[in-house]
């Protein structure tokens, strides 16, 4: 057999091998270019999705914030008890009467809590959350505080300032934030604050609490 | 007039073509099957980000809840890139001069978006709704891997419509309890029974459809 022959005959097998290895690393490795479209079909329509870019506005932004001042049908916020946290003047200390006390509320306030506050505040609201725990040693490092860290420490919800504090205090404290601790309002709606609010309120009574505090039937389980 | 004929050596070809013949056309199915499926052309898709902003680090190492910043995944179609406001919560504080974090103090002083690169995206023609997932028991990392462990994010399912039929067709193996759904290192398949996996069916009354004008609508 002529070695040309041969030859091609290698090269080829060779070369068939080519392609599943392609396939084979293209599987395996992350990709920074966007997927090939071939047939582009129907993929990418002149619409706007949520958040998507649109160039004719200066700000880029497809989705358009409302005009400063607009209040949407029925938005008055003219319930301070329910928007604001005050009745009379002062901090609300009820609950407003849109969200009624249930059981279902504050398993609620304690998933909501568990996702919003205790990256800083721990799960049982003392203040020791791992993000706390960063900044604090991001603070205190040797050679200096680690690009211009500050911080102050979460304040424990049982702290005795926190614990005298009406509900609607601790509402507003979620809504607008306090001092160091920026404001959840655009985060989390309303209902959803007051639940957290309340479930603030059931982790004061349950981490402060006395023995004779726990019903009599269940004390034996201490 | 010399008949041309073949040389004796085209004999040991005969074998070897009658090996491709029969080879070649496997070899063609299997490159194409392979090649060209979503698995091959969508996933692994990493577009690179303005912001090195770490999931590993934020919702795996600090351990915060995904919907910390996708905070509509519950309650909307889609599940929102948080705003910058949102990074701001804690960055105004913690590293605050970190030469990483330029792009985000400046869009926190004029107002204008990070232009976040977007790494799943199904064609427009379909339709996609998170809620109806994440509320009934289908957690994030059915179909975005584990992000918790992603220094950057990338594609980790073909999204493809094979795909998402696979489990339209039977959910059971893939649903856990609501409270897990953002627990992306919670295996329901370790966790729970198949009797288990099967009462939460009809504790959420999950019947997925599989009428085209669910997604295409
Ligand atoms: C990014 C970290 C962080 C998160 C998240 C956070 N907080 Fe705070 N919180 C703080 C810090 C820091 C303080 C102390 C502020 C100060 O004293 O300057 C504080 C203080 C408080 C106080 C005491 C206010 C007072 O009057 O002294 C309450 C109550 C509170 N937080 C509740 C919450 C609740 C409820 C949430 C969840 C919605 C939450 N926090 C989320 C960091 C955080
Ligand atoms: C601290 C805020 C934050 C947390 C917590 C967070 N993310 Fe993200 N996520 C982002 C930002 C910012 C982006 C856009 C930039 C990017 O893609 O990396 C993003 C992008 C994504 C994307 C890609 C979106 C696209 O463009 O297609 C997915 C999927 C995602 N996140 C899932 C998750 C999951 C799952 C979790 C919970 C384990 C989580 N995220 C927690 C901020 C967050
Ligand atoms: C709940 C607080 C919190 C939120 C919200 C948050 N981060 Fe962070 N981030 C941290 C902490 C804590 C660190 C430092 C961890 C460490 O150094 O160990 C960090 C570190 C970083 C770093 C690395 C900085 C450096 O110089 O090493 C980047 C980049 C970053 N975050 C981006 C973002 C972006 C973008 C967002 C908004 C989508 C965001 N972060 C939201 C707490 C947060
Ligand atoms: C059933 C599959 C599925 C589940 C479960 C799911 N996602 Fe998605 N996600 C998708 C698809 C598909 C897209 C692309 C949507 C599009 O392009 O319209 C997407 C897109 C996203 C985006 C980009 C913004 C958007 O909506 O297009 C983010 C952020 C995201 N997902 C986060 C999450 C988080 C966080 C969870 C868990 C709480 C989650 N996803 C659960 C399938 C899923
Ligand atoms: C891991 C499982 C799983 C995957 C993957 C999945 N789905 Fe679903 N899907 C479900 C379940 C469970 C439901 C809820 C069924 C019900 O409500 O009875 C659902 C419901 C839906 C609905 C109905 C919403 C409504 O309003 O009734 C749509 C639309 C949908 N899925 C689209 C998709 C698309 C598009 C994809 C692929 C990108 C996808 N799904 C991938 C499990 C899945
Ligand atoms: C569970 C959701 C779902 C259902 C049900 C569904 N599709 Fe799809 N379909 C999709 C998604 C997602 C895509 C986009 C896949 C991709 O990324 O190319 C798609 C793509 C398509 C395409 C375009 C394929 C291409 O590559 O050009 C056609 C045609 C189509 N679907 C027809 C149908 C028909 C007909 C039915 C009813 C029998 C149906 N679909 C039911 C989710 C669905």
């Amino acid at each position: 057999m002529p070695r040309l022959i041969v030859y091609a005959i290698l090269i080829s097998g060779l070369l068939a091998l080519l392609p599943p290895a392609i396939i084979a690393r293209v599987r395996a490795t992350p990709d920074p270019n966007p997927p090939v479209h071939i047939f582009h079909d129907m993929d990418f329509q002149t619409k706007y999705l949520p958040q998507s870019e649109n160039a004719q506005y200066a700000d880029g932004r497809a989705q358009r914030p409302p005009v400063l001042g607009a209040v949407a049908r029925g938005e008055t916020y003219a319930d301070t008890h329910y928007y604001d946290g005050v009745s009379g003047g002062q901090w609300a200390s009820a609950m407003p009467t849109q969200v009624p006390l249930t059981m279902e509320l504050l398993q609620r306030g304690e998933a909501r809590f568990n996702i919003y506050c205790t990256p800083c505040h721990g799960y049982d609201g003392a203040g020791n959350g791992i993000v706390n725990q960063r900044a604090i040693a991001l603070v205190s490092n040797a050679a200096g505080p680690v690009n211009g860290t500050v911080w102050v420490q979460a304040k424990s919800v049982h702290d005795e300032t926190v614990i005298v504090q009406p509900i609607g205090q601790i509402f507003n404290t979620i809504t607008h934030g306090v001092r160091n601790m920026a404001g959840y309002g655009s985060q989390i709606p309303v209902e959803d604050r007051w639940a957290i609010a309340a479930y603030v309120r059931v982790l004061q009574r349950s981490q402060n609490a006395t023995p004779d505090q726990v019903p009599a039937d269940r004390r034996a389980g201490l | 007039m010399s008949r041309f004929l073949f040389p004796r050596w085209t004999n040991a070809l005969l074998p070897l073509l009658l090996v491709a013949g029969a080879t070649l056309p496997l070899y063609v199915v299997f490159v194409v099957a392979y090649g060209f499926s979503p698995k091959t052309l969508d996933v692994g898709y990493m577009p690179s980000q303005p912001v090195p902003y770490s999931h590993a680090l934020h919702a795996g190492i600090l351990g915060m809840d995904c919907r910390y910043c996708h905070n509509t995944v519950e309650s909307a179609a889609f599940a929102a890139v948080p705003p910058t406001q949102t990074c701001m919560n804690c960055h105004t504080q913690i590293h605050r001069d970190s030469p990483k974090l330029v792009p985000v103090r400046q869009s926190y002083e004029t107002g204008l978006s990070i232009p976040w690169a977007k790494v799943h995206k199904l064609p427009d023609y379909s339709y996609f709704d998170h809620s109806a997932h994440v509320n009934r028991g289908v957690g994030c990392v059915e179909c975005h891997g584990r992000v918790d462990q992603m220094e950057v994010v990338w594609k980790d399912q073909p999204l493809s419509m094979g795909w998402c039929l696979d489990c339209h067709r039977d959910p059971t193996d893939r649903l856990r309890p609501v409270s897990q759904i953002t627990n992306l290192a919670w295996d329901q398949k370790t966790q729970m029974t198949r009797e288990e996996r099967e009462s939460l069916v009809k504790l959420y009354h999950i019947n997925p459809s599989e009428n085209c004008s669910t997604c295409h609508r």
